[in-house]
């Protein structure tokens, strides 16, 4: 009797030993399935469609440290609209008095191949000029060693982006992706992000040169919800091989303020702060 | 006008924070610079050029839409004694809303898309005492006049009106080493209703293209010599321009028509008028990599007198280093009628964020035309510049 009982239930356990298999395999095989389906491109559409409100405020500060810790300052005050798909932005310098004044106004637009529409206001000369939208993009901004593209937003197929793995990184769980860019011409082979899953802003990138040497280091530091909308408040970008490095730290933020569009014309350029 | 300067004084005293956000607030701001310039001749007699040292103060006060702003230099000039002193630039009151914006008062204007060139941008006229010699910013003289602007998202239309005229100031003094001779200049047009300057510039600001198309009834600011004497006379600008982004080049046109433009004669009778074309094309090149190329060419036909036709060019080339901390320029005047140039060269290194030390060369080369003047005006030059 007691034989019998124990060869059921060891049948029993045999059955759902096998259940609890099948059950794992399908539940591996439908994870696997969810990461086939997450590709390095919809990671990085998310990282773009992250909400920031219709309008954006910020005031930022622009450490530029030397290798023998001398240090420059810029600051910039910077006001951002969104029509549509497209981002229109006014970016004033504050400091240092030379370039206090200085104002530059952006029409970014989404659609690749479509130029964005740029233009210079230069207050000692009382002019504006209308600069390239195009070469900029790849030029360091101000000295800083971020490029005006790194300041602003690429279009999502600007490059190829490749889901790498999932793996922790400053103890926030990250996807991370490899981009490579289209255009040969950008000043770098590959970049290689840590995306936080949490707020979907890249926690470190990667910046590899022409010969895929490792070239910069971007990390963000200081990430919190203002107005519901998550803002990194200071970034750090180290050239790695010259280290040079520049700290931005980004002060009274705001988002969805009340902004009439004419604020991004050339008359208000030329009219200043 | 010293009223507006009173005005801004006072409401500059009132104790109140930088920068305050709040509209209903009145805010205020100072700015400027201290800068010691000196420049000594490579030419014999190798003598001082220029040795200048100023101040430079601006002042903006606004309170919800209306604002004064007012720029001032107190200078000491160890060539030039009489240019020492204190030396009103801007002082204009404003009015600003989301489409309109007024300002009264003396001011810079400027019109157009050359650089460093003047077709349709001949509202306020050059300060010639240093020749080109200065930066560009020095050159340009005030005007007292009242400008009106309307502007939408992608077009704006001014209107100028000028009651107060101001002309070219041109070094005539045999002390000044920049003196173009003794000329004697004949009486400026009076303040009068029927000599105001006006006019207008409608321009759009496109994602492709930047345009617009001016007018203004003006004055010939450079006297025309007639019989040895200096003479301004009415003349009528109608003048189009504009920027086209293509990749990493844009593309700047401007042409003007000067309608009775004044002409020097050595001998008449009355001072010639005949209508004269001018146009220019130009080029810049964003290479990247902080390289900046620009490049332009202006020509003058004049349908009258045996010389008729001229060209002016420009050659900008520029770089920075380390950083934007060290920075190059070079920029060239090539006079293509005459054969003759001159080119500034200069190297700006930021000491640190407030203090720029600028070392450069002037290099005139002329044996004929405007630059022939100064063929033996080259020189040298430093310039410490402390902003704040």
């Amino acid at each position: 009797m007691v034989d019998k009982e124990v060869k059921e239930v060891k049948e029993v356990k045999k059955v759902m030993i096998k259940k609890m298999f099948v059950l794992a395999a399908c539940l591996m095989a439908a994870g696997q399935m969810g990461a086939q389906q997450l590709t390095g491109r919809d990671v990085i559409q998310k990282v773009k469609d992250r909400p920031d409100g219709d309008t954006r405020y910020g005031e930022l500060e622009l450490t530029l440290i030397k290798k023998n810790g001398n240090t420059r300052q810029r600051k910039v005050t910077s006001w951002a609209m969104d029509e549509g798909k497209d981002t229109k932005k006014m970016m004033f310098f504050t400091y240092p008095g030379d370039v206090k004044g200085t104002g530059f106004l952006t029409w970014d637009y989404d659609q690749i191949g479509k130029e964005d529409a740029k233009w210079l206001y230069m207050p000692a000369m009382k002019k504006t000029r209308r600069i390239s939208g195009s070469s900029s993009k790849t030029d360091y901004f101000m000295g800083t060693d971020f490029t005006y593209d790194d300041m602003g937003q690429r279009h999502v197929d600007e490059d190829t982006h490749k889901l790498l793995r999932e793996e922790t990184k400053n103890g926030h769980k990250c996807w991370v992706v490899e981009s490579v860019p289209v255009d040969k011409h950008e000043i770098y082979s590959r970049k290689v992000s840590w995306i936080r899953q949490d707020c979907l802003i890249a926690d470190h990138v990667e910046y590899y040169d022409k010969l895929d040497k490792l070239h910069r280091v971007l990390s963000t530091h200081d990430i919190k919800k203002i107005q519901g909308f998550w803002t990194i408040l200071k970034m750090e970008m180290k050239n790695v091989q010259t280290e040079h490095c520049t700290v931005i730290e980004v002060k009274n933020t705001q988002y969805d303020l009340k902004i009439d569009k004419t604020l991004f014309t050339v008359a208000k350029l030329e009219k200043g702060l | 006008m010293r009223s507006v300067i009173v005005i801004a004084l006072l409401l500059c005293t009132i104790p109140r924070p930088v920068v305050a956000q709040d509209e209903d607030a009145v805010r205020f701001g100072i700015k400027g610079f201290v800068d010691t310039y000196h420049a000594l001749r490579t030419e014999r007699p190798n003598d001082w050029m220029s040795s200048k040292t100023r101040v430079r103060g601006e002042f903006s006060v606004e309170k919800g839409h209306c604002g004064a702003f007012v720029s001032a230099n107190l200078a000491y000039n160890a060539i030039l004694k009489e240019r020492s002193g204190f030396q009103l630039r801007e002082a204009y009151a404003y009015y600003s809303n989301n489409h309109w914006d007024v300002r009264a008062g003396r001011q810079i204007i400027t019109w157009g898309v050359a650089d460093a060139l003047r077709l349709t941008d001949i509202i306020s006229p050059m300060d010639y005492t240093e020749f080109l010699a200065q930066d560009y910013d020095d050159i340009r003289i005030p005007v007292n006049g009242l400008r009106l602007r309307y502007s939408r998202e992608k077009w704006s239309l001014e209107a100028v009106a000028i009651p107060v005229n101001s002309f070219y100031d041109l070094p005539t003094d045999g002390k000044n080493p920049w003196s173009i001779g003794s000329v004697s200049i004949g009486a400026e047009p009076a303040f009068k209703i029927c000599n105001m300057e006006y006019g207008g510039r409608l321009s759009f600001f496109l994602s492709g293209i930047d345009f617009s198309f001016s007018a203004l009834h003006t004055w010939n600011k450079q006297p025309v010599i007639c019989n040895g004497v200096g003479e301004y006379r009415r003349m009528t600008m109608l003048g189009a321009d504009m920027s086209v982004p293509i990749g990493k080049f844009v593309v700047r046109g401007e042409v003007a028509e000067y309608l009775d433009e004044a002409q020097s004669a050595s001998v008449c009778q009355e001072v010639p008028r005949s209508a004269s074309t001018n146009a220019l094309l130009g080029i810049d090149w964003y290479v990247g990599n902080d390289w900046t190329l620009s490049a332009q060419y202006m020509h003058k036909y004049v349908a009258w007198g045996e010389h008729r036709n001229s060209g002016l060019a420009t050659l900008r080339i520029a770089k920075d280093l380390l950083h934007n901390t060290l920075s190059l320029q070079t920029f060239a005047y090539i006079d293509v009628t005459n054969g003759g140039l001159f080119n500034r060269f200069s190297i700006d290194y930021a000491l640190n964020d407030q203090l720029h030390a600028i070392v450069g060369h002037d290099l005139f080369h002329a044996d004929a035309g405007m630059f022939s003047v100064y063929k033996k005006n080259s020189e040298l030059f430093l310039k410490l510049k402390y902003s704040f």
